[in-house]
């Protein structure tokens, strides 16, 4: 990789070490390695710039507090959904729904729970069982039969890796591992097999981060390479790029997109090589009163989705 | 295992009218291992939303019920 430092070779003296120098190069000291990001956010900073929740028609949240810990949230929804369909068109439906959510959540222990008016339930649980282990735990249940799919996770975070392994319903099973090998790279695996659809597949990622910019890639099995580096431009602006590539099926799509994050507001914009541009912005109003924009126009797909939400609390 | 063998076939011999109906360990796990995950099915999509609520209003310090449903 063209970017790639090698570690700080140099020492410092006893005397210059006390004086106000806010960055040195330091010796690697191999075996204090900083703890690595976990394997499945890996391109987190990327993904933030990058994908936006945009949606479609209006939104709105209202969170209600009831002590530091519990808190209880209804969202309004009034929009047209897509449903997949088998042809070039997309064929959208209105929808409007309510959904009340709870959500408890302590330093080890976090519950959150969203039921619909249609019945579905979304629930979520992280639970830190020691300080190294935690269990977590996601489960989107219907009521219609075969539909619902839950998964449970058990990680294991240890001085400079992280092991996840991954169990879900349909005989779905997975594994990742991810090691720090200097102070900014880290080079991880995984392996998952799903019983159903008789698959399974291997994957390798590897990230190289610093204080100004954050590279990624991630090859699999399945026929994926993610590239993605995500350059943070200064305090308030950074700027991700980001290239996916199917070798099996021979795609590729080449996304660039910023992220502002300023004092009243936030917005985030990104054009992909499909002819797709999106925007997000978060503006917030008062103390506890956000604004939310959502644009995102598909010259190729023809389709353009608008959507305007209030966030209270 | 021989003799559990041999009283399978025993059994077999005995109810002909049972068919062939053979339910070994695994295939009884399987169902066992099936109803629990419907009854847990159940038992979370209408259970999991009281449950937080129940854990969140014991937890400190308490809040009241009537926060529970006033929109201030």
């Amino acid at each position: 990789m063209a970017g790639l430092v090698p570690p700080g070779t140099t020492t410092i003296p006893a005397d210059a070490s006390k004086t106000a120098h806010t960055k040195h190069e330091e010796k690697t000291d191999y075996m204090n390695l900083p703890c690595p990001i976990p394997y499945e956010e890996i391109h987190r900073e990327a993904l933030m710039s990058l994908k936006p929740e945009t949606f479609e028609g209006l939104r709105f949240d209202f969170t209600k507090g009831l002590n530091q810990k519990f808190s209880l949230s209804h969202s309004v929804f009034m929009g047209p959904t897509e449903i997949p369909s088998q042809s070039a068109e997309t064929i959208k439906i209105p929808t409007a729904h309510y959904e009340f959510g709870a959500n408890f959540i302590d330093p080890s222990l976090m519950l959150i729970g969203r039921v619909l008016t249609d019945g579905r339930l979304n629930a979520r649980v992280k639970w830190d069982l020691t300080d190294n282990l935690t269990v977590k735990a996601n489960a989107q249940l219907t009521n219609e039969p075969h539909m619902s799919h839950g998964m449970v996770n058990f990680d294991y975070k240890g001085k400079d890796y992280r092991s996840q392994l991954q169990m879900g319903n349909g005989a779905l099973f997975g594994a990742s591992y991810i090691q720090s090998v200097t102070q900014h790279l880290s080079l991880g695996g995984e392996v998952f097999w799903a019983g159903q659809h008789r698959k399974s597949g291997i994957g390798y990622a590897a990230r190289y981060d610093t204080d100004k910019m954050v590279a990624t890639g991630q090859v699999a099995s399945t026929g994926m390479v993610a590239l993605s580096y995500v350059q943070k431009v200064s305090e308030k602006v950074s700027l991700a790029s980001d290239l996916m590539y199917n070798y099996m099926s021979r795609d590729v799509t080449a996304s660039v997109g910023y992220d502002y994050i300023l004092r009243q507001c936030r917005l985030r914009g990104k054009i992909d090589s499909n002819g797709c541009t999106a925007a997000y912005l978060e503006e917030r109003l008062n103390m506890g009163l956000n604004f939310v924009l959502s644009a995102e126009i598909d010259h190729r797909k023809k389709d353009y989705k608008f959507g305007f939400g209030l966030t209270v609390g | 295992m021989a003799s559990r063998v041999s009283l399978k076939s025993k059994g077999k011999a005995g109810k002909g009218s049972k068919g062939s109906e053979e339910k070994s360990i695994a295939q009884c796990l399987k169902e066992w291992s099936t109803w629990t995950m419907k009854k847990a099915k159940v038992v979370t999509h209408y259970g999991f939303i009281p449950l937080v609520i129940i854990i969140g209003m014991n937890s400190e310090p308490k809040p009241q019920i009537y926060q529970l449903l006033s929109p201030v």
